[in-house]
């Protein structure tokens, strides 16, 4: 008996410990609900949007991306879009959500998930604050509109670009849709 | 971050509570086959959310209620089965992207290529390998780590070659918080630009300046224990208890100790004598985006208790001050470090007749100007100027008169050229360095420069 009571307990960390419900390594700074919730505390719903197209993937230089949008709402307007995604800091994956508001400008940008210590600094404040407010007409280039952090430049490097792209995917596809 | 999705928790739960408490082994069994038929099943949907979202971010787990009127999106947040391989996570750029060596695992490097020609000595021309470095991470679970990194210099190391193979960092890291991390092992001290990033993309010139190497040992290495974290009002800092040097490997006969007084009596963590700890205190400022100020201080003991040994009280105090500002195009830097090293009288009396005692004080500073003049695609270029002053014994412990050495000379170097980046990660780098007086002992001659050099 002894023996089966210790497989009820290890079936489901059996389940628990299959590679691919392990989230990668990170430490997590912020959860997506919260993140949402930061950027449209008035939304009443975070609507997933269908995965990107691969045309336009392909289109937007990125072939197999397939960031997370969802579109904030109350019951009867469109408040905006929460998008999520990730690019490689130095060695490891950033996970990030960009907030634009009904305009298709930055509302926010937080950093979800980081998995090293080297370039932190992207997650200070005062570095992600420069992004409020642009939009796909703006250049969004480190050291140019945007300043880079001594010592972080390739996480500040790679999420600029993110920013960037996911600021042309908003152009290409959200703006449109809905 | 090991979390499930929701419909997976819910129907392991579920599946748990189906278990009735007692039951006879005829049940049990049953049971077990229902199980299995649910694993099974269960497998079956995971394959096919894999299929459906091949590249889902990690972020929409458990909390994949994400609306405040809990209308979950399930059928974007609920498949969160995070990929672990970089490879099928685009668009991460491929130019920067660490090697997935295996589960958790991640390789980089890098590596510069240099040639030195000295004004008028075309004889004394060189070209070398200068350095190539592989690091290695690992992830034990999602809170702790190993870092790595194995080096090579001067291309060949044997007992005829004058290469050196060296581990640069080794260390376990765990994070606390998310604000907080302890390193326990052989890490770099945070001190100035170079020291904890001294990738060649990371600074302009062929060589290494000479304030961060003469001055501050780079790359200097301690073992022990830090601790290290950030705060969101843009304060990073790091404070540590490590080995030190060991004044007991100091050489007078040795320009080396002239030339970097720290960087001759290093001891890298090779069997390194660890009576005197050494405490270090480190930060980093940047509130304010494109503005970087900073400094720190390291003191120890460096005699290390040696029995008869004549400087067991020697402490060694080294400070260093920097601050960068990156406005727009431009890139200025200045950092200041002064080291002294005190009750060194009794040593540098058995030093007498020997022409390099050991300083009571070496200093130095540089100011740096750059510019990212043009730049197309992932190309760019960027002109810079260097302005280094420094002393790497400029004071003396007082001997009887007569006795003692005069202080070394202030060396000033001007150091003008460019980085070319082919992509951001790869920089070929030409330079012209200029010094105040030539003293090819220690290495001090105008020299034109070229370099070529990469991180991954």
């Amino acid at each position: 008996m002894k023996k089966i009571s210790r497989v009820r307990w290890l079936l489901p960390a059996a389940l628990m410990a299959q590679p691919a419900f392990h989230a990668a390594y990170a430490t997590q700074y912020m959860s997506l609900a919260e993140a949402q919730k930061a950027a449209f505390a008035d939304a009443g719903e975070f609507r997933a949007l269908p995965p990107l197209d691969a045309a336009v993937a392909n289109e937007l230089g990125a072939p197999g991306w397939s960031p997370q949008m969802f579109e904030a709402r109350t019951v009867d307007q469109r408040l905006g879009w929460v998008i999520v995604d990730r690019v490689i800091g130095k060695a490891e994956l950033i996970t990030y959500a960009l907030a634009l508001d009904a305009n298709g400008a930055v509302k926010s940008l937080e950093i979800l998930e980081y998995r090293e210590t080297h370039g932190g600094e992207v997650r200070l404040p005062a570095w992600r604050k420069q992004f409020v407010g642009k939009t796909a007409q703006e250049p969004v280039r480190l050291d140019s509109d945007i300043k880079n952090i001594s010592g972080a430049t390739l996480s500040s490097r790679h999420i600029t670009e993110g920013v960037h792209r996911l600021l042309q995917l908003h152009q290409r596809v959200l703006r449109a849709a809905g | 971050m090991l979390r499930t999705s929701i419909p997976l928790a819910a129907l392991t739960v579920g599946l748990l509570a189906a278990m009735p408490a007692r039951a006879d082994e005829d049940t049990l069994r049953k049971e077990l086959d229902a199980l299995r038929a649910e694993v099974g099943a269960l497998k079956a949907e995971v394959n096919q959310l894999r299929a459906t979202s091949q590249a889902a971010a990690p972020v929409a787990t458990t909390s994949a209620t994400t609306s405040s009127s809990g209308a979950a999106p399930a059928t974007a947040a609920a498949p969160a089965l995070a990929d672990r391989t970089v490879a099928s996570t685009p668009p991460v750029p491929a130019a920067s992207s660490g090697i997935v060596a295996g589960d958790g695992t991640r390789l980089w490097g890098y590596g510069e290529l240099n040639y030195n020609h000295p004004s008028g000595r075309g004889a004394d021309a060189q070209a070398d390998v200068r350095r190539a470095v592989i690091g290695f991470s690992h992830a034990f679970n999602e809170d702790t780590h190993v870092y790595g990194e194995l080096e090579w210099e001067h291309a060949v190391v044997s007992a005829d070659d004058a290469g050196e193979s060296e581990v640069e960092q080794l260390y376990v890291e765990h994070q606390l918080n998310p604000a907080i991390a302890v390193r326990a092992g052989l890490t770099l001290i945070p001190f100035g630009f170079l020291n904890e990033r001294h990738e060649p993309t990371n600074y302009y010139g062929v060589e290494r300046n000479f304030v961060e190497t003469a001055i501050i040992p780079s790359t200097w290495r301690e073992g022990g224990v830090s601790v290290l974290g950030t705060t969101d009002f843009g304060l990073s800092w790091n404070v540590g208890v490590t080995t030190s040097q060991d004044l007991g490997k100091w050489d007078p006969t040795d320009p080396e100790t002239r030339a970097s007084p720290l960087g001759a009596i290093h001891q890298e963590l090779q069997q390194a004598k660890a009576h005197d700890p050494a405490v270090y205190a480190a930060g980093n400022w940047q509130g304010v985006p494109g503005l970087t100020l900073g400094g720190g201080v390291f003191t120890s003991k460096v005699g290390q208790g040696q029995k008869d040994f004549l400087a067991n009280g020697a402490r060694l105090t080294l400070g260093e001050v920097h601050a960068r500002w990156e406005p727009g195009p431009f890139d200025f830097s200045a950092l200041y470090s002064r080291g002294e090293i005190s009750d060194t009288e009794a040593l540098n009396l058995s030093f007498i007749g020997n022409p390099y005692p050991v300083p009571k004080s070496f200093w130095g500073g540089y100011v740096q100007a750059a510019w990212h003049a043009w730049s197309q695609g992932d190309s760019s270029l960027a002109p810079f100027a260097r302005f280094e002053e420094f002393n790497t014994a400029a004071s003396f412990a007082a001997v009887p008169l007569g006795l003692g050495v005069p202080p070394a000379e202030t060396q000033k170097v001007w150091t003008v050229g460019v980085n070319y980046y082919l992509t951001p990660e790869v920089v070929f780098k030409v330079d012209y360095q200029h010094f105040d007086f030539t003293d090819l002992v220690l290495g001090y001659g105008n020299r034109f420069d070229l370099g070529v050099g990469y991180q991954f």
